[in-house]
């Protein structure tokens, strides 16, 4: 339960609500699993509207975030389609556009950020390689300069959007160290193999760059220097994916609680078992827990980056909310499609469709498994 | 909100530093007492910051108390042995007690000269409080106590007792019940026992007897035969005190003092395994028990923040309650397979406390004392979800009535 919301961010938050009920109701989501791009352009014009794509842009790029603190902005909006398992490209749109305008040149800030702000264009980020390689030291996609050009070479896998998008920010290695590069789509020697994945309105693909000869000016930041600016992006993402987690789990035990009150068997409701009972307060408990890390870890992340305070705290937190949130929103889930019974696992219920979607950003990113393993690392516990 | 005629939090937390460093050891320095550390903040104006100047207290808020623990205090000892003297029972008798008991206690209790705790769980049943069977009789003008009480912390070092005991037989459980303030110290027909605890460690509860104690009639808390009302009241309270919003005890003092076994903390964890030849099958346990105590102290600052502000109500308490009942046992499994047999066994002709295999045998105990996680699931489900209400087959009944089915049944 958020009660540190200000009037502003409240308001904010009703306003998506709305937005999403009447303009991407779930009860629709069903038609759009047949769209190939899973959301419509117009609509995703209207959200920029409201705001969906200022959030992760500075002021000074046109731009803007309720609080002060854009990822807690975010976090709020990405809270909200989770609710409603709202079609988009809400994650790859932000951490795109926090990149190049944290990051990019004032050539790349100008010419692409307008677009994204006014939902003109669309961006995503293809960070991840085959055999579910989310790691950044281990990257086989290469950025070589080449006189006034860089030439990219590799190939991005599980890439959001990917055929929908105007621009793909790839991240590569060189010779001195991590870069990152914007690929226009319909670059030569750029090709996107369209793809799906299990959730029904979010589409994916696979990027492939065969020697894509780009002007330099395409490198974000410095070459070589991009490690940073990947950590970042990856806690951005981390924290948005925990937060769109927390409110499709959240709403989806909101409603079964609400069905146990309803629902009778042998004269009494279903919710008045214990065995309910008791399952529903444990649910409660890591819901709440959760939700206070997936919070946690987007203050901290404004904290490092908007006030240069604790970096590896914010670090720490988006791989600790990752593997929490997403370890405790499964469970959940599982639990709440034994309690709706039968109908629970039916295509008309809409259990299915908050499982869909925790499941897909449960691996996105890297899966509990992986932060945990790094977090231990981390703890001086170095693998052997 | 805050009435304007009361110092700004931030004039109070800076009146209060200045006092700090001047008068407060600095942490790690135990030349003073706990006593006498409390005795220092009361007779400073800074014990029962937000409870009222008749009884002792400052008269200000529980903004107020938290800046001073937060801020004010930093760096410095503060007491902590009085927290459920002061935080459950001497707010209880505030919102319970005459005026008679309040004027006599309050002050002491503040001061740390009096330590109270409460009396309400039974050998005979520690959940259903409501069926005591310690058993209060007129006597002239006061009260004969008769029964045992079980699980009171700190028993063997308190001075007063709040007891819940039966006055009327006649009528349903809740309706037949008076609490009373018993004195401890030297009073005859009292014994009092510490309860040794699986580990073999002599713990910080007891088991307490009572042989026709005789209680006076001021000693009544609230009304005879409306003790229930108070232990709901003093239930609140404790509650708020594991919400961390409690009186007498800022955030940080709690925070610090919570926590499950050393054997199960993550950094002993990580040190124990770097020591193992093999690490197999350990690596993602020791990431499960780190994230849990990481995350569990974000939760609790902001169910605590919830619960101080009024956002959320005190119920919520019982979901860091839960959570701490399900960890500790969680955790000291991991803790068992990372110590190993080291954990297990060990040289030597002595028994040793505190290894992993000592606190494993011990780790239900967050799960059991203060309310047990069944019943801190019922109080989620029941008022957090508004699930429906246990059924209880007892509640019309007179409970003299229900000790006789109790004794057909059995």
């Amino acid at each position: 339960m958020r009660f540190e919301l200000s009037d502003e961010q409240e308001l904010f938050r009703q306003t998506v609500r709305r937005f999403l009920e009447t303009e991407a109701p779930l009860s629709t989501i069903r038609e759009k699993w047949y769209l190939s791009t899973g959301f419509d352009k117009n609509w995703w014009q209207r959200a920029a509207g409201l705001g969906w794509t200022s959030l992760m842009v500075s002021e000074a790029d046109g731009g803007g975030c309720l609080s002060g603190l854009p990822a807690c902005d975010a976090a709020i909006l990405a809270e909200e389609i989770g609710r409603s398992c709202g079609p988009g490209p809400f994650l790859p749109v932000s951490v795109a556009a926090f990149a190049i305008s944290a990051y990019g040149s004032a050539e790349q800030r100008s010419a692409l950020l307008p677009g994204i702000v006014d939902g003109t264009s669309t961006a995503t980020w293809g960070l991840a390689e085959a055999g579910d390689a989310w790691t950044v030291d281990d990257l086989d996609t290469t950025v070589a300069a080449d006189g006034e050009d860089v030439v990219v070479r590799g190939r991005k896998l599980y890439v959001e959007a990917a055929n929908a998008v105007d621009w793909v920010l790839v991240t590569g290695t060189s010779s001195r160290g991590i870069t990152q590069v914007v690929v226009p789509a319909g670059t030569p020697g750029m090709t996107v193999q369209a793809g799906r994945s299990v959730d029904l309105v979010r589409r994916f693909g696979t990027v492939t760059l065969d020697d894509v000869r780009l002007p330099a000016t395409a490198v974000v930041g410095e070459i070589g220097c991009a490690a940073e600016a990947v950590e970042r992006q990856l806690e951005l993402a981390l924290l948005l994916q925990c937060a769109q987690a927390n409110g499709a789990v959240g709403e989806l035990f909101d409603r079964t609680v609400d069905y146990a009150k309803y629902r009778y068997a042998f004269g009494r409701p279903i919710g008045a078992y214990q065995a309910l009972k008791h399952r529903f307060a444990d649910m409660l408990q890591r819901l709440e827990f959760a939700r206070a890390i997936a919070d946690s870890a987007a203050l901290a992340f404004d904290r490092a980056h908007v006030c240069a305070d604790g970096s590896a705290e914010a670090h720490e937190l988006a791989r600790i909310a990752k593997a929490y949130v997403f370890d405790a929103g499964l469970d959940i889930i599982d639990d709440c499609v034994q309690i709706n019974g039968g109908i629970g696992v039916t295509w008309e219920h809409d259990a299915h469709v908050f499982s869909r979607r925790v499941a897909l950003d449960r691996a996105l990113y890297g899966a509990p498994e992986l932060h945990k393993d790094a977090l231990v690392d981390e703890l001086g516990l170095v693998a052997r | 909100m805050t009435d304007p005629a009361l110092e700004s939090v931030d004039d109070f937390a800076q009146r209060a530093r200045a006092w700090v460093v001047d008068h407060l050891p600095e942490r790690g320095d135990d030349s003073l007492s706990e006593h006498e550390l409390q005795a220092l903040l009361f007779d400073a104006g800074f014990a029962g910051i937000a409870m009222p100047r008749e009884y002792g207290g400052a008269g200000l808020t529980l903004r107020h108390q938290q800046a001073f623990y937060d801020r004010a205090a930093q760096g410095h000892r503060v007491p902590t042995v009085f927290s459920v003297s002061i935080a459950i029972l001497g707010v209880t008798l505030l919102d319970a007690g005459d005026e008679v008991l309040k004027k006599r206690h309050l002050p002491r209790i503040l001061r740390g000269d009096e330590r109270w705790i409460q009396l309400l769980s039974e050998p005979s049943g520690g959940s259903d409080m409501a069926a005591a069977l310690s058993r209060l009789d007129r006597d002239d003008d006061g009260w004969i106590l008769n029964g045992a009480k079980m699980w009171s912390t700190a028993a063997m070092s308190a001075d007063w007792g709040m007891c819940l005991a039966r006055t009327d037989f006649t009528v349903p459980k809740h309706a037949g019940l008076t609490m009373v303030a018993v004195p401890l110290k030297n009073t005859p027909g009292v014994t009092i026992q510490p309860i040794r605890h699986a580990n073999g460690v002599e713990a910080d509860f007891c088991q307490e007897f009572f042989d026709d104690v005789r209680i006076p009639a001021d000693h009544v808390i609230g009304e005879v035969n409306e003790g229930w009302k108070v232990s709901k009241i003093l239930i609140a309270h404790e509650r708020l005190a594991a919400g961390g919003a409690a009186h007498g005890y800022g955030l940080t003092a709690r925070s610090e003092g919570g926590g499950g076994a050393r054997t199960a903390d993550p950094a002993v964890l990580v040190e124990v395994a770097r020591r193992r030849r093999s690490t197999v099958g350990l690596r993602q346990r020791i990431a499960d028990a780190y994230i849990e105590r990481r995350v569990s102290k974000f939760a609790n600052e902001r169910i605590a923040t919830g619960i101080r502000i009024g956002a959320l109500e005190p119920g919520w308490g019982s979901i860091v309650k839960l959570h701490m009942g399900m960890n500790s046992p969680r955790e000291s499994k991991i803790a068992l397979a990372v110590h190993g047999c080291d954990g297990v066994v060990w040289d030597g002709d002595e028994p040793v406390a505190g290894n992993a295999g000592e606190d494993w045998v011990i780790s239900r105990g967050p799960a059991l004392g203060g309310g047990s996680n069944e019943m801190q699931r019922n109080l989620l489900s029941e008022r957090l979800l508004g699930l429906p209400r246990e059924p209880a087959r007892d509640v019309d009944t007179p409970f003299a009535e229900s000790l006789r089915q109790r004794s057909r049944d059995t």
